[in-house]
């Protein structure tokens, strides 16, 4: 470089150097309309995983405390009552049954009276009658308790839940006529359950390549929404399996695409597609011959019509939107093992498993005043998808067979949707299921 | 905490008035490189909205490392670049020689006069890849290697393309100094 030259490099770096000119007015306004703000959906987020957790985590140091409290170690208790001394009878559950099943009064050499059951089957063997009485003196052992009705001066034993027990509703069967055939209700193993949800719908991006990070800039998730037929069937007491078939769709916006309509009348080659616009769920291509896309200099639309060979405002195509709205539809079987935290009025669940997707339909467009203007689909798409489910379940029982759901559920998509973009982008979505289920 | 500091945090929890501080603060210098590497003002004013939402979109990957107006910089002049990019099938640089100039000497190094609006003036009117390449050598210092990557051209070229350039400024530096002196002495 010789002396000259570098004279005049320096001009221009020395001159120029902290040069500065005042932009034209409203550049502001539109940078700050256009910033979008990123992190009020992962503090969303955050909180709703936080609650979650925390909500978990108490039930079941809830339920832990109740067992540790009142589960006998062995289902015998023995009571020193002789056997021609009447028992009570909880009025208030079941007053049309009189079952035996469980309740095995047992005349052994000693004549004690051995009662091998829990609270909840003695509450079934209950039976309603009239007859007077006074409970007194009570006495709590190992979810039992002891009474005494000194008016006949005999021993009572009642569940923990039967304080209300109206004394004027009891009766003194003899154990000795009790029915020999057992009365038993057949146990409701299967449920079937409708369920609907908004979804919100986002990615992660574990690599770290720079093209990745641009294309998701400018990518905007959308609320979607899930829904479908459950089937349940109950393993045991507390764990259950879940499957079904649901629908879920899930959408994202891309920001800074323009399109316009009318360009058909332009085209000269037919054949191919005119557009392509790159984002992270794979390539847009453009199928409707009508619309012309632009990005303004981001470089996001590749196309042989750039704005120097075609300019669209120009040719007066009309404006349709500066974004562009990408649409994927999933058929899912879900594969959902439950665990019962709480089996009372108000259930509570733990809920994983896994669900396969598979991609029934997929769409890319351009919205307008509520319309949508079909532009293309997204090539590259896996077909079937797998993803993971954890969450949490509330169920109120309505009645012995209907119940309402609330299920939040956070899924997590084991493998990409798009192949195409070489990055590690795991979509995942958060729910919160709500539905009926009946139980047969 | 320095102010800049509390202002890039501001941003980042989406607080405007923050974000306008921001903004007023260095939109000026910016301004001044994009107009810098764009042929009109138009296309300046692009340049500087895709460059400054960028920058408010990547200020949480800014790690405080080196100069936050280094670090605004570099993405506006990407941002040109990308521009630059999209559209380099018009910019056709074949028809050089027949520009004309009008005076064919410069008046031997003789720069005094010249303020930075003319500066900025005689480098917009540079055809549009020989700017693209003074700019991002003279101006920013990369090497014709990585010029040759973020323009899309061969290391020959952009050296050609420097050079070119350079005797086209020395030319209307040249005619600039002398009209200057013209209407002094006048």
């Amino acid at each position: 470089m010789n002396e000259k030259e570098a004279n005049i490099d320096l001009l221009f770096r020395n001159g120029l150097k902290d040069f500065e000119v005042l932009p034209p007015p409203g550049v502001c306004e539109n940078i700050l309309s256009a910033v979008k703000i990123k992190s009020r959906p992962y503090i969303f987020l955050k909180i709703a995983a936080a609650i979650t957790v925390l909500v978990t985590l108490s039930f079941l140091t809830y339920r832990w405390s109740r067992e540790v409290s009142f589960e006998p170690s062995a289902p015998v208790i023995a009571l020193n009552v002789p056997v021609s001394l009447p028992v009570l009878y909880n009025p208030i559950d079941n007053p049309h049954y009189l079952l035996k099943g469980k309740f095995n009064p047992v005349n052994n050499s000693s004549g004690i009276l051995t009662v091998t059951d829990n609270q909840a089957s003695i509450r079934e063997e209950m039976e309603t009658t009239d007859s007077p009485g006074q409970i007194l003196n009570i006495q709590e052992t190992k979810g039992l308790y002891l009474t005494k009705n000194e008016i006949t001066n005999s021993l009572i034993l009642l569940p923990l839940n039967t304080f209300a027990v109206n004394s004027a509703n009891v009766k003194y069967p003899d154990l000795q006529y009790l029915p020999e055939t057992i009365i038993t209700r057949p146990e409701k193993r299967w449920s079937i359950a409708a369920m609907a949800s908004p979804t919100y719908y986002s990615t992660i991006n574990s690599g770290s390549d720079q093209l990745t990070s641009q294309l998701m800039s400018t990518e905007e998730p959308l609320f979607s929404y899930s829904g479908g037929v459950a089937f349940s069937y109950k393993i045991s007491k507390r764990f259950s399996i879940q499957s079904g078939l649901y629908y879920s769709s899930l959408g994202q916006k891309v920001d800074g695409i323009y399109s316009f309509s009318g360009f058909q009348k332009y085209i000269s080659s037919k054949g191919g597609p005119n557009f392509e616009v790159p984002t992270t769920s794979g390539t847009v291509y453009t199928s409707n011959p009508d619309v012309f896309l632009a990005a303004y200099g981001n470089g996001k639309v590749l196309t042989a019509y750039t704005n120097d060979v075609f300019d669209p405002q120009k040719a007066s195509l009309q404006y349709i939107s500066n974004s562009l709205t990408q649409n994927l539809s999933y058929l899912e079987l879900p594969v959902i093992l439950r665990y019962k935290i709480i089996d009372k009025t108000i259930g509570i669940n733990l809920i994983g498993g896994l669900s396969y997707n598979l991609l029934v339909n997929n769409s890319a467009y351009a919205m307008k005043d509520g319309t949508k203007y079909p532009v293309g689909d997204t090539k590259g798409l896996n077909p079937l998808a797998l993803s993971s489910s954890l969450g949490m379940g509330m169920e109120y029982n309505l009645s012995g067979k209907l119940s309402l759901n609330l299920e939040p559920t956070f899924r997590y998509y084991l493998n990409p949707f798009s192949v195409t973009t070489g990055s590690f982008i795991h979509p995942y979505s958060f729910g919160i299921f709500s539905g009926v289920s009946y139980k047969f | 905490m320095s102010e800049i500091k509390k202002i890039i945090k501001g941003c980042l929890t989406g607080n405007r008035r923050d974000q306008e501080l921001l903004y007023r603060r260095h939109a000026a210098k910016l301004y001044a490189v994009c107009l810098q590497y764009s042929g009109n003002d138009e296309e300046a004013r692009d340049i500087l909205q895709e460059g400054f939402i960028k920058i408010f979109e990547n200020l949480e990957h800014y790690k405080n490392e080196g100069s936050f107006e280094g670090w605004m910089r570099r993405i506006t002049v990407n941002t040109a670049l990308e521009k630059f990019r999209s559209r380099h099938n018009l910019y056709r640089v074949d028809d050089i020689d027949t520009i004309q100039e009008q005076d064919a000497e410069p008046d031997n190094q003789d720069y005094a006069g010249l303020e930075a609006n003319d500066l900025l003036e005689i480098i917009r009117e540079l055809p549009t890849k020989y700017r693209m390449v003074f700019n991002l050598y003279a101006i920013e210092g990369y090497s014709h290697r990585e010029i040759s990557k973020m323009v899309n051209i061969t290391e020959g070229t952009s050296k050609s393309n420097l050079s070119r350039a350079r005797v086209i400024l020395q030319r209307r530096v040249g005619s600039y100094t002398g009209i200057k002196k013209k209407v002094a002495n006048e």
